[in-house]
Order: C-alpha cells, then sequence, then structure tokens
C-alpha cells in the first residue's frame, strides 16, 4: 500500500485542504489529523454503503460490477456534502478503489481504510514539520518551491518505506 | 503537470504500459476540452463542474470494463485541465501558429497533452533503466521517482535561458 500512501499523502498535503499559515504548526497539525479522520470515515462509509447495496438480492448482478461509478458518485456526494476539496474527493475515490482491490471484506476494508489514512496523516505531519524547519534554514532560492518540497516527500517516503519494513 | 504525474506512482507500469497510459490521458484531455467548451452553454451555473466530474467517472468505469485501466488516470486528467476551465465566461485568445491564428486555449491544450505524454515517457524510461538495468532499490518505490522529479523541478526553474520578470 506505499504506492497508494506516499503519492496520495503528497498529493493532499499540496492541494487536499486550505493550508494553515506555516507559522503556525499546532494549527497545520490538528488540520493534519482532522483531515485523515474525515478521510478514514468517508472512505470507510464509502465502503460500507457498497457493501450493503451489493448484500441486496434486489439489485442485479450487472450493478455491481459498476463499482466505480458507485463509488465515484458516493464519493462525490459525500465529499460534497463535507464541502471538501475536488482533491478529496478524487484521494478517496482511488483509496477506496484499491482497498475493494485487495480486500472483500468490510472489517478487513475499514481496518486498511484506517492504516491508509493514518499513513496519510504521518506523512503529512513529518511533512509540515520539515516545512516549518525550513523557515529558518538558509534555503537557496534556486532550490524553494516545487524543488525542494518534492526531495522532502522523497526523503520521507524512505524513511517510511524503512520503517514500514520493520514493522511488517 | 507534477501533481498530475503522481498517479502514476500508484501502480507500477512497465515503460510501454506508462506510455499508452500517458498516450491515453492526452487524448482524452483534448477530447474533454473540447466536448466541454461545446456544450458548456448548456450546463448552467455550478452544473458545469458536477457535469465534468460525472463525465470523469463515467469514463474511469467505462476504460476500466474495456482495458481494466484503473481509475487513477482521472486524477492527472483534472490536474491538467485548466483553473478558468469551469468559467462559462471565458474566451479564448489567439496565438499565431505557422501564420494562422488559432485559439491559445486549444493551443495550450493540445501542447499539455503532448507535454505530459512525453514527462511520464522520460520518467517511465528513467525509472526503467534505474530500477531493471542499475538495481537501484530506491525506483522499486515512489521515493526514487520523487527524488528524480525535484531535479526535474530544479532545472526546470533554473533554466539558464529563462526570461527574467
Amino acid at each position: 500500500m506505499c504506492f497508494l500512501i506516499i503519492p496520495f499523502a503528497f498529493l493532499l498535503a499540496m492541494r487536499g485542504t486550505r493550508p494553515a499559515p506555516l507559522q503556525k504548526p499546532v494549527q497545520g497539525l490538528e488540520r493534519v489529523w482532522r483531515e485523515a479522520v474525515d478521510f478514514f470515515l468517508t472512505a470507510s462509509l464509502v465502503l460500507a454503503l457498497w457493501t450493503f447495496a451489493g448484500a441486496v438480492e434486489r439489485i442485479p448482478p450487472g450493478v455491481r460490477e459498476h463499482a466505480i461509478l458507485g463509488f465515484g458518485i458516493t464519493a462525490y456526494l459525500v465529499s460534497h456534502y463535507q464541502k471538501k476539496t475536488d482533491v478529496f474527493f478524487l484521494s478517496v475515490l482511488a483509496s477506496v478503489f484499491m482497498i475493494s482491490s485487495k480486500q472483500h471484506n468490510l472489517s478487513h476494508e475499514i481496518l486498511l481504510a484506517g492504516i491508509v489514512s493514518a499513513a496519510i496523516a504521518v506523512f503529512q505531519t513529518c511533512f509540515l514539520g520539515l516545512r516549518y524547519k525550513l523557515l529558518f534554514s538558509n534555503v537557496p532560492p534556486s532550490m524553494k518551491g516545487w524543488p525542494i518540497l518534492c526531495l522532502l516527500a522523497g526523503w520521507i517516503a524512505l524513511v517510511l518505506r524503512g520503517l514500514g519494513g520493520l514493522v511488517f | 503537470m507534477l501533481l498530475a504525474y503522481l498517479p502514476f506512482m500508484v501502480y507500477p507500469y512497465d515503460f510501454f504500459r506508462a506510455g499508452v497510459a500517458a498516450l491515453w490521458i492526452g487524448v482524452f484531455l483534448w477530447v474533454t476540452v473540447i466536448f466541454f467548451w461545446l456544450t458548456r452553454r448548456f450546463f448552467p451555473g455550478r452544473s458545469l463542474k458536477h457535469a465534468f466530474f460525472l463525465w470523469l467517472i463515467v469514463w474511469a468505469q467505462a476504460v476500466w470494463t474495456l482495458t481494466k485501466l484503473p481509475p487513477h488516470w482521472i486524477i492527472s486528467v483534472f490536474f491538467l485541465t485548466p483553473v478558468s476551465f469551469l468559467d462559462d465566461t471565458a474566451k479564448p485568445r489567439h496565438v499565431r501558429v505557422f501564420s494562422k491564428k488559432v485559439p491559445r486555449y486549444f493551443f495550450e491544450r493540445a501542447l499539455t497533452g503532448v507535454g505530459f505524454a512525453g514527462f511520464v515517457i522520460l520518467l517511465a524510461l528513467i525509472r526503467e533503466v534505474a530500477e531493471k538495468r542499475l538495481g537501484i532499490q530506491a525506483f522499486e518505490q515512489p521515493a526514487g521517482m520523487l527524488l528524480v522529479v525535484s531535479g526535474i523541478a530544479f532545472l526546470w526553474k533554473n533554466q539558464p535561458y529563462q526570461r527574467k520578470g
């Protein structure tokens, strides 16, 4: 799942929500973890609704084969109701699709959604912390912006991959 | 462009599949832009945005059913689509190409599609060489590609002949 977590954590860190000012890292930290909880709840709700819909016998089997359509419309409505960004909705759709293609039991799917959400929050916390520390460093102007952000994301990805290898 | 590439890290495509997926994204971007440019008057108010996302979801399902291409490619299309895309009052300016005036809007979208396909193919080639030929383990995961993207962003930002101001 590392292939899913790192790109989407970076995507959500850059475009997921209205960013808190870097000068107030505590505020940013709260926002990161609140977004992670929202991500987990939204993904779990979409997975649960689709599982329950699939369990209804009156629904023709052909409908169950259109999972992307079902996930997409549900995720869009739930995200829209929460006034989330478009990137949040697209990330939920991609994550739910990946999770459902790996697990076929609802409890396992929700557990995996929790792990993905927590890992995304850990990545964003590290990213936020390093960006905050960069405020006090003399980063050359030629490295500011995308070059340094991608470099930080790459380093965090390496570390998380190493830690993940030790734990699992 | 960098954000549009991120979904390609989710599935470790080989060089050929990455190239085909990138070309498909470029073609689909052109089709989407032309379709919504011509029909946007029929979508009142904010319904254009809903129609755009429904269009993406329906196509993601159709492509998955036909080719088993995972739906992450719609995120690339979303990031390649211009910000002013959902503005129904926008009018294209013109740019001169080979002594003909072409709407700048379509010209830029055409370049975006070609540029993105080239960008993905270049990165897929780098990944193929680094992972398979050189055996660098960092390229078996997104970290390696993020470091390469960082290098490309650095080179892009510090182009020697870039105009200042």
